[in-house]
């Protein structure tokens, strides 16, 4: 019975809905991945791994939040933060991974990380311990932080160590990939401060009025976008790849 | 994306929460943040037209200084005669600039397409300004009697309907250029994706805030990268130390003939405010360096590494 009442969705939640899609989608992309594994070559089979487990872990996380919305109507701010300190260090593994063949070292990958993990960490401390009603100033100044960590990813993807070994590395499929996720990181992670700044004190919330059950909206658009759209252009650089290897 | 594109990007986002959760600003501390940076980022990049214009060319530099202060004068000469045909002027002509500045990387060539992109593009980018700002706008109408006779121009039912086809017509010739190939589908992307955020930053920014990020960053940054890379190119400069020494005369120069002017004003031997004063001064040294930039553009040759 508790379980019943847990699983009904109210048809005018558009939170509820997207955190019950959300988790099929994520779910049913871990499983193209893992699947495709065996049909592109051995060196993009890690790749397809981490897409994989990007896809998976946030699939678990979305089943557990989903739940939790459900039972309580709040955001599940913890839960959403550790599925993002472990899939979006993973995103910036994909694009190590993608660029290694190219010369990237392994120092790339923990500036990205550590990048990522600074975002991440200042994003929950200003919405984790944001004070009861909202504290404008508490919001802007780790959201400010957080940005700088973005801004950092955002300028490796497109200018920096990233962008530079995609342009040595004279594969144009590769080129292309890398160019693809630096477009998600510029677009589709800038999805996640709009639902940032929607939480009490958030100036979309205080500005413009937007109310707090846009954060949950925001984040999961965010995450289907950003979590399965990265899978799919590795996916499909790999697939490219290995069709061109075998005519070669 | 252009590194000024990335940089507009980085500052909108790390300033827009500072700026919109504060009380309105008053435009004289918006005025205190602005001028410093347009007079010190923005005019610099008009601060070296005579090397540029001059480049190729046999006239001498000060017969183009003789003509280019002539310009300056009857432009002046102009406002006195019929403000609102120069302010419209003025608006015009800006507007073509900032559209070519901002489509400089794509063209080696500047069909009517084009300068039909940088035309609406620029006047969709300052009806957007005006419309998403009409209040403060009028407020300073209302401050000061000389922008009265400015007033029918930013009506708002004109603004809106100006900026819909304005708006509608870059979009269109923007597709049309990438339907001709002239630019691809990425660049289609960003371009509006950058149009999108110069709106936003209206939108949201207080009015001197929001132009000054764009003009700045977007525009004078831009513009002063590409003039480094085609003076290194052509061997006139070697550094950045170098190019900022060639930047510095003229720069200094209109700051001071700023400060006089305004100077003037505070001893009440002029009798304008400081905000005509300024539109004046800014619209006199626009008129002849939209010319100047419409040379170098047409020097510009992307495809040969500048």
């Amino acid at each position: 019975m508790l379980a019943l009442d847990v699983l009904t969705i109210p048809k005018d939640d558009a939170v509820a809905f997207t955190f019950f899609t959300g988790y099929m989608a994520m779910m049913a992309a871990s499983i193209f991945f893992f699947f495709e594994r065996s049909r592109v070559d051995g060196k993009w089979q890690l790749s397809l791994l981490v897409s994989g487990l990007i896809t998976f872990i946030a699939a678990v996380h979305y089943y557990y939040m989903r739940d939790y919305y459900l039972a309580t109507g709040e955001n599940p701010t913890v839960l959403r933060y550790i599925d993002w300190t472990l899939t979006v260090p993973l995103m910036c593994v994909e694009f190590y991974l993608l660029t290694k063949a190219a010369g990237a070292k392994v120092g790339l990958l923990w500036k990205l990380i550590l990048a990522s993990v600074w975002m991440l960490v200042a994003g929950y401390i200003g919405e984790a311990f944001n004070p009861e009603g909202g504290d404008t100033m508490h919001s802007v100044l780790w959201g400010f932080l957080s940005t700088i960590g973005y801004i950092y990813i955002l300028y490796t993807a497109w200018f920096g160590e990233v962008a530079k070994l995609a342009e040595a590395s004279n594969n144009a499929v590769v080129k292309r990939g890398v160019r693809t996720l630096a477009w998600f990181v510029l677009v589709g992670w800038a999805i996640y401060p709009i639902g940032y700044m929607c939480m009490p004190g958030g100036w979309l919330n205080t500005s413009l009025g937007w109310g707090s059950e846009n954060v949950d909206l925001f984040y999961n658009i965010a995450d289907a976008i950003n979590k399965i759209g990265f899978g799919l252009v590795v996916y499909n650089i790999a697939i490219s790849s290995s069709a061109k290897a075998q005519t070669a | 994306m252009t590194r000024a594109i990335f940089l507009f990007i980085s500052s909108l986002l790390l300033l827009l929460p500072f700026v919109s959760s504060e009380e309105a600003s008053s435009i004289s501390s918006q005025m205190i943040l602005c001028i410093p940076l347009i007079l010190f980022l923005g005019i610099p990049h008009g601060a070296i037209d005579n090397v540029l214009y001059l480049r190729k060319r046999k006239i001498k530099n000060a017969v183009f200084i003789g003509v280019y202060v002539l310009i300056i004068g009857l432009n002046i000469g102009f406002w006195m005669l019929s403000p609102i045909l120069a302010y419209a002027l003025f608006l015009i002509l800006s507007a073509y600039h900032f559209g070519q500045s901002q489509f400089s990387q794509y063209f080696t060539k500047q069909s009517w397409n084009q300068k039909a992109l940088y035309f609406f593009w620029g006047l969709a980018l300052l009806f957007g300004f005006v419309l998403f700002n009409l209040k403060e706008i009028n407020d300073i109408m209302i401050q000061y009697e000389e922008f009265a006779v400015f007033s029918p121009l930013h009506q708002k039912l004109a603004m809106q309907i100006g900026f819909a086809i304005t708006l509608a017509l870059t979009v269109g010739f923007l597709l049309k250029l990438t339907i001709k190939k002239a630019i691809t589908i990425e660049n289609l992307s960003m371009e509006l994706l950058v149009l999108c955020l110069i709106l936003v930053c209206f939108y949201l920014m207080p009015l001197l805030i929001g132009f000054t990020l764009y003009f700045v960053i977007l525009h004078s940054f831009k513009v002063l990268r590409e003039e480094y890379h085609f003076l290194n190119f052509e061997r006139e400069v070697s550094s950045v130390k170098g190019f900022i020494y060639l930047l510095t005369p003229f720069t200094l120069l209109s700051v001071v003939g700023i400060a006089f002017m305004f100077g003037l004003i505070h001893f009440d031997v002029l009798t304008i405010s400081y905000g005509y004063c300024l539109i004046i001064i800014i619209s006199s040294i626009t008129l002849p360096h939209v010319f100047v930039m419409n040379r170098f553009y047409d020097l510009l040759s992307y495809g040969k590494g500048v």
